[in-house]
């Protein structure tokens, strides 16, 4: 080969060297950012679970942030059957039934509503139906403490106080502005033309809700169920005031976790106990997280 | 109802039937239970907190009105305009730190990086974590004695600092810190999405032109995913509003008065201290504080959506 | 033993129902004591409750105590009051106020409860003159724990007595390099310590100032001093992370000898027995009385009671007056006081260490009356036994931030104090 052509393949190597370590370079930054916020991130989780193992003595010894010493399983069948939650010493699993009893009935209501309401705002506007969303939307701003003895007010005249029916009511009515707002910006992306299509083939407002609209819905109802079960199963202060003695939710048990001790303070009962509480949720998230990026992807942001 | 029924023959009725007009009516008639519901749980609730906060209430809710006194001893509580400033403050670092962080992963995800599902699961979960365990937990990281701070000094760097908790100068950040961890997930899985969704050719085009990689993002791809930022904002917003079992939990308020916040001051005032009427004035209060960006934003829309019609 | 006294009460009790009409009593406690050792000696009561032929439940709600109140406030505005309610101090009297309260006098007058009951308590119970509550029991504020261990260490054997005493002591320690003083800072706890500095230095100034929320007393002088006591033991005294620190860390402190002294209520020996120390000059830790500058015995007086609501259903309404009448029990007094660590809320109830009372709740209950001879007996406003919540709220909050504050000066806190107060009138 001529010396040029040595010249010019060894400057193109080189470049391409030093493409390729910049590339490198960018591909290790990249990842090392990722590893130290997925540590920092997991952290509270790896804490949490190593101390549901731990004796009690040992974590009184060494602290709650110290590798563990010791390791029993007694104290996850001691929160699901005998920690002490709002006034019986029975464990969490009366009250891991309770918020599946709750969450679950407010969950598809509001998923439901949230779909229908969508749908009305994005593809049967009428006159005003902005000024309602916008009202509707109003209600994600509410903070708890503002409504809490509204509600107690109209729940006692519904007779749905210290009941299961009337927490559901409550994040319902409270869970309906989040749906409406994720489905109705989620169906205005969807082109009219499919509409107007159907119209046309002489189909009327529920027809086309179900032969058009709920077949595409599935990521944005996946957002909606994750969005609406994590909420609701994780609230507290509604949960804990508008129930009684053994009704309560599994929040009850979690606000334990950090009460200040004027009495003795299982740490790692209540560790398992706060597990238990965050497994539904965790797995909500675990199998659904796939798509709620993917439901996102198809504009439920706008 | 402007949208016109088409009857099944093709052709216009002379008058619309009973069963037309209830077609018509079906997605207003669809609509109204949950607008009455929000109306309710909106307006009448509001408009019930005001009332309760001009009255005599103390312990329990009380019909005598007795004026703005408790707005005046309200501004005059130190403890409240300590909460109230502390509302401002962390709303700006949380929801923009929540922001930059989501994005900034987001983006480092969107690299096509191995393992995708994992890292975002990751980053994803403690959104599925209640707040009550959230400051729990991380009050045991923050902790002096037995936290983060102990375990890396006794690693050998004596003079790391992580107990953000004690003292009343730095309690805030780690409010802050914790709320951006639960929340960042959420901001990151929407710009996540909003990438994805950017035209591919749009991106050519940019590369084409010569602009790096930098470039691209900052006046490519960004601007493309605009709307995402409004829903992360309007989600980060209204969860620093509530803000109220993560303080609990984390630092109680403390240490001394440092991390009050103006919901803690309203279930103090309304439960804890009998004082329904101030703590329904603070309530109000939050709500103008909501106001006060909700406000420009609604005459925003409406200044856009004149010029977008202008323009047509 | 405590079967057969159970079976007595049972008897009693049906005797004391017979003659009502034939309702099978039903209850429901509202309290705040939902876990550990308070949840086991509320499930005693339930099991009395049981034992006495009655349906039992009980709804605690874990958390701050306006999480309970919350529930109660919902409740009631829902027209739907709880049987009974964990309630104490100016609360009983602000929900006797609304008339929604249950009357005890027929019981009370018949069980004669205004003999047995300590003085000071009475007003609490019946705050106009008709019993409304029923106590459970009496907890001491003015105790200082002190470690065994770290006595020894620094040669000394036995409690000061007076403040002076204790800051000579606290000055040995530091020079030790030891904490003198173990603490965590939160609202109730800093408003115990410094109530115990105010009690201890001038007694007619406690009364005053926050026994009766006297504006003068709260920026008198005398507050001034107090402060300056405070803030010498926060500054020089306690460690810089009281902040942040949970109870049980700082109990530990004290227990295992790297803190001196630990100024809190009687329930300290219920979390030193669960976490097995031991009491004793030669084991782990003793008690005394706080530092007093008038030297007589002295007693800041906490109680916890029970109050019930009128109900329309009959079930629920004996259920209320079983309810009561077994907490006033000797038994149900002796049962429930000993695991907590309190002592019993009537005064002839025998505390005695051979029947298995701790040797600090012993000298508690003979402290309590010495001082009921003496006139030094107070009751706690750290604890809500005094003033309204509105005035203890700012009193609490003023000196929550004096202690993380170290620029404010003792002149300052006195009269934010008496400024916060006086707003609130």
């Amino acid at each position: 080969m001529s010396d040029r052509a040595l010249a010019a393949n060894a400057v193109f190597d080189a470049e391409a060297a030093q493409a390729r370590r910049r590339w490198l370079t960018s591909r290790i930054v990249i990842y090392a950012i990722l590893v130290v916020f997925a540590v920092v991130y997991l952290a509270p989780l790896v804490v949490v679970v190593l101390n549901s193992f731990r004796d009690l003595p040992e974590i009184n010894h060494n602290g709650l942030i110290a590798w563990p010493r010791s390791f029993s399983l007694d104290y996850w069948v001691q929160a699901w059957s005998t920690y002490c939650v709002g006034g019986t010493c029975a464990g969490v699993q009366r009250n891991f039934y309770n918020s599946l009893a709750m969450t679950i009935p407010a969950t598809i209501i509001s998923t439901v509503l949230g779909a229908m309401n969508g749908y009305v705002l994005s593809k049967w506007k009428f006159r005003g139906s902005e000024f309602l969303f916008t009202c509707m939307l109003l209600g994600v701003f509410v903070p708890g403490q503002l409504s809490l003895m509204p509600w107690a007010f109209l729940l006692g005249k519904l007779h749905l106080a210290n009941s299961v029916y009337g927490l559901i009511l409550i994040h319902c009515v409270q869970g309906v502005s989040f749906t409406t707002l994720f489905c109705r910006n989620f169906y205005v992306n969807i082109p009219d033309d499919l509409i107007k299509a159907a119209r046309i083939d002489g189909a009327g407002f529920w027809r086309i809700f179900w032969k058009v609209i709920v077949p595409i819905s599935p990521p944005i109802l996946i957002v909606t169920v994750i969005w609406q079960f994590t909420g609701i199963w994780n609230e507290f202060l509604f949960g804990v005031i508008f129930t009684s003695g053994t009704q309560q939710p599994i929040t009850a048990a979690l606000v334990a976790l950090g009460a200040g001790g004027l009495s003795v303070h299982a740490y790692n009962v209540s560790s398992a106990a706060v597990l238990i509480g965050a497994f539904p949720p965790l797995l909500v998230y675990f199998l659904g997280g796939k798509y709620f990026v993917r439901g996102l992807t198809q504009g439920a942001i706008k | 109802m402007t949208t016109p029924s088409i009857s099944p023959s093709g052709t216009a009725e002379a008058g619309p039937s009973f069963r037309e007009r209830l077609a018509a009516a079906t997605p207003f008639l669809v609509l109204l239970p949950s607008v009455i519901a929000t109306l309710v749980y909106v307006f009448l609730f509001t408009a019930w907190t005001v009332y309760i906060s001009l009255s005599k209430s103390a312990m329990f809710p009380n019909a005598t009105l007795q004026g703005i006194k408790p707005y005046i001893d309200l501004w005059a509580n130190a403890r409240w305009n300590i909460a109230y400033h502390n509302l401002f403050f962390y709303s700006v670092l949380y929801v923009l730190g929540a922001m930059g962080i989501g994005l900034m992963l987001a983006i480092l995800i969107d690299q096509r990086v191995r393992a995708e599902s994992v890292w975002r699961t990751i980053f994803l979960y403690p959104l599925a974590v209640s707040f009550v365990v959230t400051g729990a937990v991380w009050g045991w990281l923050y902790s002096p004695d037995t936290g983060i701070q102990m375990l890396v000094r006794s690693l050998g760097w004596t003079n790391f600092n992580f107990a953000l908790t004690a003292s009343k100068n730095t309690a805030i950040y780690a409010i802050v810190i914790t709320g951006i961890w639960q929340s960042s997930g959420f901001a990151m899985a929407l710009f996540l999405a909003g990438l994805r969704a950017v035209d591919p050719d749009i991106i050519k085009a940019a590369q084409i032109d010569g602009a790096g990689p930098w470039r691209t993002y900052i006046k490519v791809v960004l601007p493309t995913i605009a709307p995402i930022f409004l829903a992360v904002i309007v989600v980060l917003l209204q969860f620093a509003i509530k803000t109220f079992d993560l303080v609990v939990a984390l630092t109680a308020g403390g240490p001394g008065l440092a991390t009050t916040f103006p919901a803690l001051y309203v279930y103090d005032m309304m439960f804890q201290r009998g004082q329904i009427a101030q703590g329904a004035a603070a309530a109000i209060m939050i709500l103008a504080a909501l106001a006060v960006v909700l406000v420009p934003y609604a005459i925003y829309l409406v200044w856009r959506r004149r010029r977008e019609m202008r323009n047509v | 033993m405590k079967s057969a006294a159970m079976a007595g009460i049972g008897l009693l009790t049906v005797a004391l129902l017979m003659g009502a009409a034939q309702a099978a009593p039903k209850t429901n406690l509202l309290s705040q004591w939902d876990s550990g050792s308070d949840a086991a000696a509320i499930a005693k009561l339930g099991d009395m409750f049981k034992a006495a032929g009655g349906e039992w439940q009980s709804t605690s709600i874990a958390g701050h105590t306006a999480n309970t109140l919350a529930k109660l406030n919902a409740d009631a505005i829902a027209g739907n009051p709880p049987p009974a309610v964990q309630l104490k101090g100016p609360e009983i009297k602000e929900w006797n106020e609304t008339g929604q309260t249950a009357d005890l006098t027929d019981l009370a007058t018949k069980e004669g409860w205004d003999k047995v009951v300590a003085p000071e308590l009475l007003p609490v119970m019946k705050p106009t003159g008709t019993w409304v509550a029923v106590p459970m029991n009496i907890h001491r504020i003015n105790w200082t724990w002190a470690s065994s261990k770290a006595m020894k260490q620094l040669g000394l054997t036995e409690m000061p007595k007076t403040w002076a005493e204790f800051n000579a002591d606290c000055d040995k320690a530091v020079a030790a390099k030891l904490v003198c003083v173990a603490h965590l800072s939160q609202d109730w706890t800093d408003a115990t310590t410094m109530e115990n500095i105010v009690y201890g230095m001038d007694i007619d100034l406690d009364r005053k100032a926050f026994v009766e929320g006297d504006v003068d007393a709260l920026k008198s002088p005398g507050m001034i001093k107090a402060f300056d006591q405070l803030r010498l033991m926060v500054s020089k005294y306690m460690d810089p992370g009281i902040a942040g620190r949970d109870y049980d860390t700082a109990s530990n402190m004290m227990a295992q000898g790297k803190a001196l002294f630990f100024i809190m209520g009687d329930w300290e020996i219920g979390t030193l027995n669960a976490a097995g120390y031991k009491y004793g000059l030669d084991n782990d830790y003793i008690c005394g009385q706080s530092p007093t500058d008038w030297g007589k015995p002295g007693f800041i007086l906490n109680s916890d009671s029970v109050v019930l609501f009128k109900q329309s259903d009959a079930d629920y309404a004996a259920g209320g007056q079983l309810l009561a009448h077994l907490i006033m029990s000797k038994d149900f007094q002796a049962i429930f006081n000993k695991a907590k660590g309190s002592i019993p809320a009537r005064l002839d109830v025998p505390v005695a260490a051979d029947a298995g009372w701790n040797p600090c709740q012993v000298q508690s209950q003979k402290d309590l009356e010495a001082s009921i001879s003496a006139g030094t007996l107070v009751r706690s406003m750290a604890h809500n036994m005094t003033v309204l919540q509105k005035f203890r709220g700012a009193m609490m909050d003023t000196i929550t931030q004096f202690v993380n504050s170290p620029n404010m000066t003792s002149e300052q806190a006195a009269n934010t104090m008496s400024d916060a107060v006086a707003a609130q009138q």
